[in-house]
């Protein structure tokens, strides 16, 4: 039933804008985390996002409509660390500078924002397909 | 020139909730792939035309005719993701109207049905 898959595509969305958001929040977090656990300060978390159709038999019959999107993966940012001179600091190096999380706080906030707003986008089409479907049922009446 | 009748008229707007909901699925793809990078945004065209329709109401179905295919002419994000939001919000809508247009004037016809059935009581 195309209702019903298009209801996954929005809801496999939902699930992505979480993760985006989870991250985002998790590297706000740890903007000044500057031993992980290898030791090595924090490194910036991206989460890859990737076109998936929900309905894999219609997939096989090459007529995928209904393309959800999925996580394809976390990976880390590999851009150089900040380095700010703090020479009190316990992780401070020879010359006083503290390596610091390539973490940029504006960006992620940024990041954040755009992420509640596709989330709320893909619950008003959550609602505008319930709503169509609940109208379909109705016929039955 | 053939008489439309009352199967022709219900074939028809089943068709027409068809439609919106396929153009429902595509909207809600797009939405969905709002942050994919290089996902183009997609469109249903329909390949019938008018002709099609009016030879399809003697016989009763008629063909589908959804096609899915890259919307086109609309400005590429950094990443190479054409989907607007404001723009599938609208196409989300207006095709839940249009299945609710057709819902509305289905289940009158289904009520006089229902009316000579009961010998209109």
């Amino acid at each position: 039933m195309p209702l019903d898959s298009a209801l996954n595509v929005s809801a496999s969305a939902l699930d992505a804008q979480r993760s985006r958001l989870e991250v985002a929040v998790s590297n706000i977090a740890n903007a000044e985390s500057t031993r992980g656990a290898d030791g090595q300060p924090y490194r910036r978390r991206d989460v890859v996002l990737g076109a998936q159709p929900v309905d894999t038999f219609d997939a096989a019959l090459g007529r995928a409509d209904a393309v959800g999107v999925q996580v394809k993966g976390i990976v880390e940012d590999q851009s150089a660390f900040r380095r700010r001179y703090e020479p009190s600091h316990p992780d401070a190096d020879a010359e006083g500078f503290v390596a610091m999380p390539n973490v940029d706080v504006p960006e992620e906030m940024v990041d954040m924002l755009g992420a509640a707003r596709a989330y709320q986008a893909n619950l008003t089409a959550i609602g505008l397909i319930r709503d169509t479907i609940q109208r379909a049922l109705d016929l039955g009446k | 020139m053939n008489t439309i009748s009352d199967s022709a008229i219900i074939a028809a707007l089943g068709r027409q909730m068809n439609r919106a909901v396929a153009r429902e699925t595509v909207a809600a793809s797009n939405l969905a792939n709002l942050d994919t990078p290089g996902y183009k945004a997609k469109t249903v065209t329909f390949s019938d035309t008018l002709d099609d329709h009016l030879t399809a109401t003697a016989a009763v179905g008629g063909k589908d005719g959804a096609v899915v295919e890259e919307a086109k002419g609309l400005p590429t994000k950094r990443d190479g993701n054409t989907v607007q939001l404001d723009r599938e919000l609208v196409a989300l809508n207006r095709a839940s109207a249009d299945f609710s247009a057709a819902q509305t004037a289905l289940s009158a016809k289904f009520r006089l049905v229902r009316y000579a059935i009961n010998e209109g009581r």
